[in-house]
């Protein structure tokens, strides 16, 4: 797994490529906390990832946490179908904030 | 399929196809092994005829199986062993993990209600919500986790 952080429009967008597992969530996990520290708006781009277990999954709910805790955002966006049918399966896309692409995540 | 001594693929009858299968593999309760596993197993549930989505779902289980042994019962050691079987059937393809870490936690192979804002137990809910039958035994110094999926419209069995 690989993630790339840039900037656009005063948000912070991570490009994650790759599978998410219990080998590679404390990255992810230690990547998107960092990020939100500088940003008010989190983007997480998932297009490029075709697996989420649920090690994946519990790192994104705690930076949800966090998010919630400091009022900032945490938007997901590029779910392919394996990982929107993780997160229907963990009852969770009501929880997230989903969108279809970059743009809709940084107009909404 | 096979080959004849000239070299000239030929095709198997049917039911040489569609008979059971059988696979086993011994690895270390190393997480870096996981992404090799997932891609053998999607393999494996195609070749047994799933769907996409039914292949996705049977690879989730057996790599949610493997993350609870590596981190409960081998403690996240990965020079742990962990013995995976496969056999299927006409209706039925059932997999058992074999393991000589720390016994499960019986409670947590219950699967609690998830909370959505739980950090932990959602791989147990994720195997129980893909898998048909879960079975859970310690047998000795030894973890035996065995899970079926049934095809649609399979008679269940015991």
């Amino acid at each position: 797994m690989k993630t790339a952080i840039r900037e656009r429009s005063g948000s912070t967008i991570v490009d994650v490529t790759g599978d998410i597992d219990m080998g590679t969530s404390p990255s992810f996990r230690k990547t998107l906390l960092e990020s939100l520290k500088n940003t008010p708006r989190l983007v997480v781009n998932l297009r490029e990832v075709l697996y989420v277990d649920s090690s994946g999954i519990a790192s994104l709910v705690e930076v949800l946490k966090e998010a919630r805790k400091a009022e900032k955002r945490l938007v997901l966006i590029g779910l392919n179908a394996p990982v929107h049918e993780v997160l229907q399966l963990t009852r969770l896309t009501r929880i997230f904030e989903i969108r279809e692409t970059e743009e809709a995540a940084l107009e909404s | 399929m096979s080959y004849d001594k000239d070299g000239a693929a030929e095709i198997l009858p049917p039911q040489a196809m569609s008979g059971p299968l059988k696979f086993q593999i011994t690895m270390a309760s190393d997480p870096r092994l996981l992404a090799v596993v997932r891609s053998t197993i999607s393999e494996l549930a195609a070749v047994w005829g799933l769907g996409d989505e039914g292949c996705r779902g049977v690879t989730r289980a057996v790599d949610e199986a493997l993350s609870n042994i590596i981190r409960h019962a081998y403690k996240n050691r990965s020079d742990g062993e962990i013995e995976l079987s496969c056999r299927t059937d006409a209706d039925c393809l059932e997999f058992t993990f074999v393991d000589r870490g720390e016994p499960a936690d019986r409670s947590r192979i219950c699967a609690q209600p998830l909370d959505d804002t739980s950090l932990c137990g959602r791989g147990t809910h994720l195997i129980r919500q893909i898998m048909d039958q879960v079975y859970y035994e310690r047998v000795g110094e030894v973890n035996r986790l065995r899970l079926k999926k049934y095809l649609p419209g399979a008679k269940r069995k015991a």
